[in-house]
């Protein structure tokens, strides 16, 4: 059974006078383990594919069910919830909480979803170490590197022991070395834990990863390919 | 919720001089607020002290007596009504007075007056009588002698020495009449006092206005050793005393002066509500830049599980925090001051304070420690907080994650 199953998602944005078709029919299974690149130019509707997964933004048309959760038919109270407990994201801009050490930013999701102090504080660590920044634990995010910052947004990402993490171009504010080392350690998580990794992208770095790429362009899905890696 | 506490503390520190700026105008805020309710209570007070000293806290008449002023209302005090009121514990003293009008002539002129019946040590004790003579000397117990105002003096032109024609109405329809020696001229704040009123010693009074029975007298002062036990006081007396009389607090007798108190307390609050406008600014502005510069930052919590309503609590922790800081540094600097000039009032020199003693109140501006004056005034300041608070609630309530994350 698909862990993300997108019927005829249409997305138009009426923010000026003229309405722009963003997703124009779009369908799209995804597995439970996947590793999905979703890439295309600039405007071709990716974000706005990725938000839709992510329960941020709702379709104008169509249905987007998480196994078997409608999306569509979620309060906003709700859809606050099932984000906790089932998605994790990872944003270009890192976004992590600036005041929040990488530890506590880390636990930050476990304490929203109201994990005891010494479990989560164990599972922090625990996830720091395996992004490889254990040692970092009590920085600021003001005090690491982007490339060190998007490893603790990753960190907590898995937190929360999603059934899938959005990763919205993680790797388009990193240096060469930064991409090659989150990717990699997004490709062990991926093994390791068996979470499912949708990407959006522009970087052939994170193509060459992606286990499946999909492909759009004005708003629909032009190519859609599975690669043995 | 520790979490939450400490993302809320931290954020205000990240930015540590907007912090302490906006508490700084929460501080003034407080001091100046304070500053200026003290000394206007204190200055109430000090008022209503003088007041009382004249008129008792509370003063007992033959019922009927306050809505109807006339001599036929008078009553004959006795042993028993005096034990009665001596009896009570938070009786401090009594000072029994009998008052009527009467012409008062001398020469070709005449005047209606007030004549005031008084035991004149008890009276000088209360009000300072002896210290408003300007001519001749003060009334002794058993004096038949009167004093009278340096206006009506003028008006009738007659002096120390010379002799005084009263004629009025006495007790049940008697003609009270008699002639008595100017003893002494006083000087009292009020015009309408120095023009109108006499004093002259309870007995001589008393056989003034009915000859033929003692004790007559429209009125006892009762002065209580707890001003604050007013209310009590006024119904355990009335229950003494019985239904033959009325007990009237000075809140009654002296309900102009209190309306003016009352005038005055509001111009106080409208210079307050000016103060409390400048401080909700203050803060409800680094409300808005923190709600403005923090859009991403709520937006990303939100996305990740955050319920809109813990970000709603974060919002108000950050800003009660600030307000909190400035309300305690506030109380930390003023209230030291404030107990300082308690115990040590601002002295007033030349007119002014020559002015105040003439209306027998110290020349000081006195300045009160009442807690009602810094609850008020913390709650105020707290409420205006969360009152600032209420942008961030609304923003949060209904922003729009993508839109935040755009910018």
């Amino acid at each position: 059974m698909s862990i993300i199953k997108a019927e005829g998602i249409y997305k138009t944005y009426n923010e000026t006078n003229v309405p722009v078709n963003a997703l124009n029919g779009v369908d799209l299974k995804i597995e439970q383990g996947e590793f999905t690149a979703i890439v295309g130019p600039s405007g071709s509707g990716k974000t706005t594919l990725l938000n839709i997964i992510g329960g941020l933004d709702l379709p104008t048309k169509g249905n987007i069910f998480i196994e078997n959760t409608n999306l569509n038919e979620l309060s906003s109270r709700q859809l606050i919830d099932f984000r906790l407990r089932h998605i994790g994201f990872v944003f270009q801009a890192y976004n992590l909480i600036p005041v929040l050490t990488a530890k506590e930013n880390t636990e930050f999701i476990m304490v929203l979803q109201k994990v005891p102090k010494k479990e989560r504080e164990q599972k922090a660590m625990e996830l720091l170490n395996a992004v490889g920044i254990g040692d970092k634990a009590d920085h600021r995010p003001g005090q690491l590197s982007g490339g060190q910052q998007q490893r603790v947004a990753v960190a907590r990402a898995l937190a929360s022991q999603p059934r899938y993490i959005i990763a919205d171009e993680p790797t388009a504010n990193l240096d060469s070395r930064s991409t090659h080392e989150l990717l990699d350690m997004m490709a062990e998580m991926n093994k390791k834990y068996n979470t499912t990794f949708i990407f959006s992208t522009h970087d052939q770095r994170v193509m060459d990863k992606a286990k499946r790429i999909v492909t759009l362009d004005d708003g629909k899905i032009t190519s859609d390919e599975t690669f043995q890696r | 919720m520790n979490t939450l506490i400490k993302i809320a503390w931290r954020s205000l520190w990240r930015n540590r001089r907007r912090t302490i700026l906006t508490a700084s105008t929460v501080v003034f805020a407080m001091v100046l607020a304070l500053f200026m309710r003290s000394m206007q209570f204190g200055s109430y007070n000090q008022m209503i002290q003088a007041g009382v000293n004249q008129v008792g806290d509370l003063q007992v008449h033959d019922t009927g007596y306050w809505a109807n002023q006339s001599i036929d209302r008078a009553f004959f005090y006795n042993n028993e009504l005096g034990d009665s009121l001596k009896s009570l514990p938070f009786v401090k003293s009594f000072l029994p007075k009998l008052e009527t009008f009467s012409l008062a002539s001398y020469g070709t002129q005449t005047k209606g007056v007030l004549v005031t019946g008084t035991d004149p040590i008890l009276e000088t004790k209360q009000t300072n009588l002896a210290g408003k003579i300007i001519k001749g000397k003060y009334l002794t117990s058993d004096d038949n002698g009167v004093l009278i105002g340096d206006k009506l003096a003028e008006f009738l032109k007659i002096s120390i020495g010379d002799s005084l024609v009263l004629i009025g109405q006495g007790y049940q329809g008697i003609t009270a009449y008699g002639i008595f020696p100017i003893k002494g001229i006083f000087h009292l704040p009020s015009l309408e006092m120095n023009s109108q009123l006499i004093y002259m010693s309870l007995q001589n009074t008393q056989e003034f206005v009915y000859p033929y029975r003692e004790g007559l007298l429209t009125g006892i002062s009762v002065f209580l050793k707890d001003p604050s036990q007013l209310e009590q006081a006024k119904q355990q007396i009335q229950t003494k005393l019985g239904k033959n009389y009325e007990v009237i607090s000075w809140k009654t007798i002296l309900s102009d002066m209190l309306q003016t108190i009352e005038v005055d307390n509001v111009s106080g609050q409208i210079m307050l509500m000016i103060l409390y406008i400048i401080a909700a600014f203050g803060i409800f502005s680094t409300v808005l830049m923190m709600t403005m510069e923090k859009r991403k930052q709520y937006a990303v919590m939100v996305s990740i599980g955050m319920q809109r309503t813990k970000l709603i609590m974060v919002s108000i922790v950050e800003t009660f925090i600030v307000a909190i800081i400035g309300v305690i540094v506030g109380l930390i600097i003023i209230t030291p001051i404030l107990i300082y000039l308690n115990m040590n009032p601002i002295p007033i020199t030349g007119d002014m304070a020559q002015m105040y003693l003439e209306f027998n109140i110290e020349p000081v501006i006195p300045f009160s420690l009442q807690p009602g004056i810094f609850i008020y005034q913390t709650l105020i300041i707290l409420g205006l907080s969360l009152l600032s608070a209420l942008y961030p609630i609304i923003y949060l309530a209904r922003f729009n994650v993508l839109n935040a994350f755009r910018h």
